[in-house]
């Protein structure tokens, strides 16, 4: 790699959110997507933020970058980047951030991608942009990234448009183009959900190797808790705006605590099953943003749920292990692959669902 | 273009369904805005008048001389002011009252070519667009010739040729005569607005046999017949109410267009056109000759645009292609 | 190769129906358009010469027959009207209307590029709503009103701009040429950039929403690169079409708008020639305005391809 990167320390806090909140202003009022909001994030980490759609957890990689439109948008609350606060910058010095510090990969390679423009000039563009390259200088380098995330036939790629590859191909080009700049932090939102089953391990392992590589932070936004299982360091579970649980990844899984954490987790499709089992989805929808239920917001749809769980709301509270958070007021006891019990999380069984992570 | 939003399904999410995008930012649907009840209050202000202008008293006859201290005013001897509010025009006519007698003729010249256009528009997309194949080939081959030739073009030629043939000149045929002037632009007009108006609806009616529910009737064996006069031409009406009145200010427009280029109703029934074509090579000496119809004209367009505009919003029509 | 001969077919299918049409139309129960032709002074010797030579006595498609083979030879006859050949009369008014309308096109996308992109940018800021504003009038503005109220302003009360636009082409006096060309250039214009401008920024506001604008802005890419490069581009094909579709409004605009300017090009030949009853030059100008609005559609149905790839590869395999 002909790139020279800056000198930066190997590890220390990269970013560094606190009680965030961002919210959309609509005929109805407020919709308060992101609802105070605190994580902090390892230099060379990968953290996962998991949730239904809904969720928030898009809205929140958004803010944190700053990408929303200001217009019909508040937000409150810190973001540190590099110890330096980023959340009151211009969109003229967000551009210093954007594509070189910070980069992001979204869900569907297709759509995100300029469908009339060549592969090449693509990830040429931050080149140009942030780096100063020549168009000749430019085009190299493009080849040896797109070399970098496994693409055959570099070469020839650069003068091809996004509909001329395929699905996985597509998302590699994105990496790509997020790779080009060296960012100290990537946000990957969705980036297997369009994907075949087959590729999806593959661009998972692609942005493990890459990030591993770059020492690069990482911030995986998906639904599935299967994706985040292998491929981070650290999950937070988000519900309705909020934090309703956070823990390293291995502490998640074997002590989860929140009632949400654990039908997600049943959602998931296990090996194990019969195939045509059928899978369990959360009766009922996420609440209305605008004026969230009084309490936990996970209560209407939570089947432990009691009195003080509709009252009262849940703080986020330490488990057993010191970075572990949850906030329930009766937490399931033992959670995760040895107790099966989960599976009885809904009891309506007029909520068919029928296509599972596997897709 | 889909007319018919979806209502937010009732039905729990499943959570391993890959969510879209998180919801965007939705604009809040504007209240009827003012400028619909100004519109409409001109619009009925000019209807009013135009029906009742004979009862009222402040509306001279178009026909009628008016005198400035007993003299003939003929020569635009008299400006707007409060014997003559829009002033008087090279006849020595009272430019209001030709306005308002004109505005009968133009409406309903306007309305009725609207309603026929609207009419065969609607049934050519209809069957265009329902039953594709070749009734769609032949369609669109029509549509495409009408398309083809410019409109004010079209019109001329045609206006011009029945005129010409109604003459009883030597060697022609004399034919034609029950086909009144007034007649002839309607049917003129109303040919303009087809082309467009059965695109249109024929673009509509292809995304809607498309939905699920004219599926559904189609499963449950209904009728084509019955498909289209239940289910297809309902959901067409939000559309069309909106295409209307956007159509009904173009066709105002190309009459007045006409008629500026010599091709209007009888002689001695005034228009606006012809009244602008009569008194704008005079603009330097009387602007208010001129003036007053235009502005009367552009006026009643606008507020016709504004309604289409306000109904499109309304139903939450996408624009549809001008 | 298919698409090619089908847009071709499709030319012909309307360009032989129209003109023909135009034949029937205007020899529909005239008993001897030679005399017509020719005016009342004409010798009989003459009318015979030239209803031999365009075969007005013969059946309808006979004589369409010949007009065709008259055109494919470039032999456009002669008017008697104009008392000179067809072909040197419409080098006369030709380049006129042309320039009129290329003008008018040209003046209501610069008009409309930026202010589409601006609105559509700045949604709902004093701007948008300012250009919306303004649009809304404009596209409800009719011609002749629009015509009238600019000599009024422009030209009976200021006095910058001629009533009476002579035409005078910009090679022989380009000051003086666009002086007398402005006022009905904005005339055609100002309505068709509204509606460009509407059709542009709506387009705009799609795709701005797109995530492949998220991504590129995520890039750190300027905005303007981003508006200009990434969203203008993939906003192009409604205004694309819409040109298409207005051309032939605006021909029609420019019969009037030659009348109302005193310019002297196609309109007020058709005009002309429609009153006096010369089926010959009628006919030729009508094949000419319908060959300008199908070739300008089929070229623009070209540059869909060359804006977007998908089409091309779709049209390649179709």
């Amino acid at each position: 790699m002909s790139r020279n990167y800056p000198t930066r320390p190997e590890t220390g806090v990269l970013l560094d959110v606190e009680d965030l909140a961002t919210g959309f202003k609509t005929g109805r009022g407020l919709v308060r997507a992101v609802d105070g909001v605190s994580l902090k994030l390892d230099r060379g980490k990968a953290l996962g933020i998991v949730g239904e759609s809904g969720s928030g957890k898009t809205i929140l990689s958004r803010s944190i970058m700053g990408l929303l439109p200001r217009r019909g948008v508040v937000r409150a609350g810190e973001v540190r980047f590099e110890g330096a606060r980023i959340d009151q910058l211009t969109i003229k010095q967000m551009r210093q951030y954007w594509g070189k510090e910070m980069a992001m990969i979204f869900q569907d390679p297709m759509t995100s991608l300029n469908p009339l423009m060549k592969i090449g000039a693509q990830i040429t563009e931050p080149l140009k942009t942030h780096l100063g390259m020549g168009r000749e200088t430019a085009s190299d380098t493009a080849e040896k990234l797109l070399v970098d995330v496994g693409i055959p036939e570099a070469h020839r790629r650069l003068n091809q448009y996004p509909h001329e590859l395929s699905g996985g191909m597509r998302q590699r080009v994105m990496i790509a183009i997020a790779m080009a700049c060296g960012p100290t932090m990537l946000f990957a939102d969705e980036p297997t959900t369009a994907l075949d089953v087959t590729v999806q391990a593959q661009i998972l392992d692609l942005l493990e190797e890459q990030r591993r590589d770059r020492n690069m932070s990482l911030i995986l936004v998906t639904h599935d808790l299967g994706v985040v299982a292998g491929h981070t360091d650290e999950i937070v579970v988000m519900y309705a705006g909020k934090i309703v649980e956070k823990a390293p990844t291995g502490v998640l899984f074997s002590q989860m605590r929140h009632p949400y954490t654990e039908a997600l987790l049943a959602s998931i499709p296990k090996i194990e099953q019969p195939s045509h089992t059928r899978l369990h989805a959360i009766a009922g929808r996420p609440p209305d943003l605008v004026n969230p239920p009084t309490g936990c917001r996970f209560a209407p749809r939570c089947q432990y749920a009691q009195d003080r769980c509709r009252q009262q709301e849940p703080p986020l509270t330490a488990g057993d292990h010191p970075e572990h958070a949850y906030a329930c007021w009766f937490p399931v006891v033992t959670g995760g692959f040895d107790r099966p019990a989960a599976t009885d999380a809904t009891t309506d069984s007029n909520v068919a669902v029928t296509i599972g992570g596997l897709r | 273009m889909t007319l018919i939003t979806d209502t937010t399904s009732m039905t729990p999410t499943p959570l391993d369904v890959p969510p879209a995008a998180e919801p965007l930012p939705k604009r809040s649907r504007s209240k009827i805005h003012v400028g619909f009840w100004i519109a409409l209050a001109w619009v009925a202000a000019l209807l009013l008048m135009a029906i009742f202008a004979d009862q009222l008293s402040f509306i001279r006859l178009p026909t009628a001389a008016v005198k400035n201290h007993g003299r003939s005013t003929a020569g635009y001897k008299l400006g707007p002011g409060w014997n003559a509010w829009f002033g008087v025009d090279s006849t020595g006519r009272d430019v209001f009252s030709k306005v308002i007698y004109g505005a009968r003729t133009t409406l309903k010249v306007g309305l009725w070519s609207t309603v026929i256009g609207l009419l065969v528009g609607t049934f050519m997309g209809l069957i265009a667009g329902y039953f594709k194949g070749t009734y769609d080939r032949v369609i669109s081959i029509v549509v495409d010739i009408m398309l083809a030739v410019p409109p004010l073009v079209l019109a001329i030629i045609i206006v011009y040729r029945v005129g010409d043939l109604q003459q009883d000149r030597p060697g022609n045929p004399g034919i034609l005569k029950w086909f009144t002037r007034t007649e002839q632009i309607t049917v003129v007009l109303s040919l303009l607005a087809i082309a467009p108006l059965a695109r249109i609806v024929r673009a509509l009616t292809m995304s809607l046999a498309q939905r699920d529910f004219v599926l559904a009737a189609r499963s449950v064996g209904a009728k084509n017949f019955r498909i289209i006069t239940r289910e297809i031409l309902p959901n067409l009406i939000p559309a069309m109410m909106s295409v209307a009145f956007t159509g009904l200010a173009l066709l105002i427009s190309a009459e007045a267009a006409l008629a500026f280029l010599g091709f209007s109703v009888e002689t001695g029934t005034p228009t606006w056109g012809k009244m602008i074509n009569a008194s704008y090579r005079d603009m330097d000496k009387a602007w208010w000759a001129t003036l007053f119809p235009s502005l009367v004209l552009f006026l009643t367009v606008l507020a016709f645009n504004v309604i289409g505009d306000r109904i499109a919003r309304h139903y939450d029509i996408r624009e549809a292609a001008l | 190769m298919r698409y090619a001969a089908q847009k071709t077919a499709q030319f012909l299918i309307v360009f032989v129906i129209v003109t023909f049409g135009v034949l029937v139309a205007m020899r529909l129960g005239v008993n001897d358009p030679a005399r017509r032709m020719l005016g009342g002074t004409a010798t009989q010797a003459n009318i015979d010469a030239v209803t031999a030579k365009y075969h007005l006595n013969s059946d309808y498609f006979t004589q369409y027959f010949y007009w065709v083979k008259n055109m494919l030879t470039l032999d456009l006859g002669r008017s008697e009207i104009f008392s000179t050949d067809v072909r040197t009369l419409l080098r006369q008014k030709v380049p006129t209307t042309l320039l009129l309308t290329i003008y008018a096109v040209v003046l209501a996308l610069l008009i409309a590029l930026p202010v589409a992109v601006l609105s559509a940018y700045r949604r709902d800021g004093l701007f948008d709503k300012s250009a919306g504003f303004f649009s809304f009038a404009f596209v409800s503005i009719p011609g002749v009103v629009l015509g009238i109220l600019l000599l009024l302003v422009f030209s009976i009360h200021f006095h910058w701009f001629p009533a009476n636009s002579n035409k005078i082409y910009p090679w022989d006096n380009p000051l003086q040429s666009a002086k007398n060309f402005f006022l009905p250039t904005l005339t055609l214009a100002l309505p068709i950039s509204a509606i460009f401008t509407r059709l542009l920024r709506g387009d705009m506001i799609m795709t701005l929403q797109s995530d492949f604008i998220t991504l590129a802005r995520a890039k750190g890419v300027s905005p303007q690169r981003v508006l200009w490069r990434h969203a203008l581009r993939s906003s192009v094909f409604s205004l694309l079409t819409s040109v298409g579709l207005q051309l032939s409004g605006l021909l029609g605009g420019a019969v009037l708008v030659e009348s109302l300017f005193g310019l002297n090009g196609l309109g007020q030949m058709l005009l002309e020639s429609l009153l006096r009853g010369d089926l010959l030059v009628i006919q030729t100008a009508t094949a000419i305005l319908v060959v300008g609005v199908v070739f300008t559609n089929l070229a623009i149905d070209l540059l869909y391809a060359v804006v977007d790839p998908r089409i091309r590869l779709a049209r390649a395999l179709g």
